[in-house]
């Protein structure tokens, strides 16, 4: 994605998240933090914070969660793992949601929730 | 109370800011430092990645103060700061020994200074650092802070560890125990006491993990974090040094604390039951005043060197591989055991300059079936004697990093290899031959992971469209 493919998303996410939503700068990656995301009954805990990575060098935004997340069978996502981000620890999960520049990031957002809701 | 502040000031940079401060002439030398920080509870780190000196033309003589210069010399700086998002730090030294302190003049231009540092960049630290030739003394401003907080400590990387305390310490020699009166013969009175009152983290408390540890506990180190989320099962028991029978089945973590306690020569080991990079585990990382890798995969060791690159902490890491040759002719080797002793000195050269890791080999760890130090896999031999003589080693590089054994010092002659053009830290082993060969590397000035990461701190979030300005 391009450089001004970033700050749209960035804009994007904002004017929907508002306050809740705090930017990074790490290199030439930006970090965009949504502090709390309302997940599915029975997902503990019932909100999550979420990581947008939008990296130039990247084809599409990288979507992390706060580690720990269990859907709503106690169970972490299927081939979750933690990893690193810019010194901070992350939990990445198995999700494949198609992006062409240009696509709305608050739908693609949904999509990461709605990973959430399958049991698997 | 004021809350503990250090600064830490990576390999070169050192040179560079001693060189300019300690510089003799009609006035004194100001350098100023780009710097980041990170915040853990109650202490602040402030990580130096930059320093921008003032050119001798932007100095104005004055006889009544050690150095004035003219403020459009701020501007460069300002803009620097603000397009990096750093604090600043103002450094000059006076050259005598002992504790400095900030003149009237020093307090009256961080008066003037520092609130326009703020203004500019509100989200970093700012303040004032005078050094002497063996300490130093600083005043801070932190984000969300209303006073000035002061330095406790300048923590320098070179051949060791080189710490400026920002208080003078009693006269009184330490005494050493009677226990390590013939190890203080090597590593010295003042390297005892350094090893007493240290903090090593053991990443992985496997076969060259164990080694590490007892070695740590029976030598004095102070404080041992063991980081490791497995417990010991029967396939580790014929290499993990300290386990017994009993212990099968409990935490490899808990066999470490029992065993500081029953060596009892005052290490105390805090057990971290997690894998890296879990947040239990980086956070016990971050209180290390170094870190040892003895760690099975690619990803973990780049982990590893992003938090000692970014948090500015010695990495020393450790693996050692065997591979048996079963077609090897008549005559030849019929195996081949080699590994690496690579000692990560802030601001040298890490494991991505040298070729160690490389996104090609992340990709073929992630993918399989390569997944380990070279190439393992469930097969791979493990023998308890090549894992106890990297581990020495790593034991070896840790005393030199904390007590400076071997030598003292700041400056690029100090990390040489004589010759070849390269610095000290990467040791090559061959179980075969019986060899340790200084292999040695250097720092590549494209290195994406240096560039970003050293010294990086903490990331700063901000809500979207606010600046860095307060």
């Amino acid at each position: 994605m391009d450089p001004q493919e970033v700050d749209r998303i960035s804009a994007q996410l904002t004017t929907v998240y508002g306050d809740s939503v705090k930017v990074g700068q790490d290199g030439q990656r930006r970090l965009v933090q949504i502090d709390k995301i309302e997940l599915y009954p029975g997902c503990s805990p019932s909100h999550t914070a979420m990581l947008l990575v939008l990296d130039v060098a990247q084809p599409k935004p990288l979507v992390f969660v706060t580690p720990g997340q269990l859907l709503s069978n106690g169970r972490p996502p299927k081939n979750s793992s933690n990893i690193l981000i810019a010194g901070q620890t992350w939990m990445q999960f198995s999700f494949n949601i198609p992006w062409s520049p240009g696509d709305n990031v608050i739908r693609f957002v949904a999509a990461a929730r709605q990973r959430f809701a399958q049991n698997e | 109370m004021s809350r503990p502040l250090e600064l830490r000031i990576p390999f070169r940079l050192g040179e560079v800011l001693q060189e300019h401060v300690y510089r003799q002439g009609s006035h004194e030398h100001v350098i100023f430092g780009l710097v980041s920080h990170s915040t853990r509870g109650n202490s602040t780190l402030l990580l130096l990645r930059d320093l921008i000196p003032l050119r001798e033309s932007d100095y104005i003589p004055n006889a009544e103060h050690g150095a004035s210069w003219r403020g459009s010399a701020m501007f460069p700086i300002m803009e620097a700061a603000m397009e990096r998002g750093l604090g600043i730090l103002i450094f000059h030294a006076h050259d005598h020994a002992g504790l400095p302190g900030l003149s009237r003049d020093d307090l009256q231009s961080a008066d003037k200074l520092i609130p326009m540092f703020r203004k500019r960049v509100a989200t970093r630290p700012h303040g004032t650092v005078v050094f002497s030739r063996t300490h130093a003394s600083g005043l801070v401003w932190l984000p969300n802070s209303r006073k000035l907080e002061p330095l406790h400590r300048v923590r320098w990387f070179g051949s060791a560890i080189i710490d400026f305390d920002c208080t003078t310490k009693s006269n009184q020699e330490s005494a050493i125990s009677e226990v390590f009166a013939r190890q203080a013969l090597l590593l010295g009175k003042e390297g005892q006491a350094a090893l007493n009152t240290s903090t090593v983290a053991i990443a992985g408390a496997g076969g060259g993990g164990s080694h590490v540890i007892q070695q740590l506990l029976y030598a004095g180190v102070g404080r041992i974090i063991v980081i490791d989320p497995d417990v010991y099962e029967n396939s580790n028991r014929h290499r993990l040094v300290s386990a017994e029978r009993k212990d099968l089945g409990c935490p490899k973590v808990d066999i470490f604390h029992r065993l500081a306690r029953k060596i009892g020569l005052g290490g105390r080991v805090q057990r971290v039951r997690a894998a890296i990079p879990d947040s239990e585990a980086v956070q016990a990382l971050l209180e290390a005043d170094v870190i040892v890798g003895c760690v099975d995969t690619l990803f973990t060791r780049a982990d590893l060197q992003e938090i000692a690159s970014r948090y500015l902490i010695p990495y020393v890491d450790i693996g050692t591989t065997i591979r048996p040759l079963p077609d090897a002719a008549g005559g030849d080797p019929r195996v081949v055991v080699s590994g690496n002793v690579f000692s990560f000195i802030p601001g040298s050269f890490c494991m991505w300059c040298s070729g160690f890791l490389s996104d090609e080999k992340l990709k073929l760890e992630q993918n399989g079936p390569t997944r380990g130090y070279f190439e393992k896999n469930n097969q791979e031999a493990q023998v308890i004697s090549f894992n106890g003589l990297v581990a020495s080693q790593a034991v070896t590089e840790v005393f030199q990093l904390l007590t400076g054994f071997r030598g003292v010092g700041l400056s690029k002659a100090d990390l040489e290899v004589p010759g070849n053009g390269v610095f000290r830290g990467y040791k090559k082993f061959d179980g075969v031959a019986g060899t340790l060969t200084e292999w040695g590397g250097a720092r590549r000035s494209d290195c994406s992971h240096c560039r970003e990461n050293l010294a990086a701190g903490d990331i700063i979030f901000s809500p979207v469209g606010q600046t860095n300005a307060a």
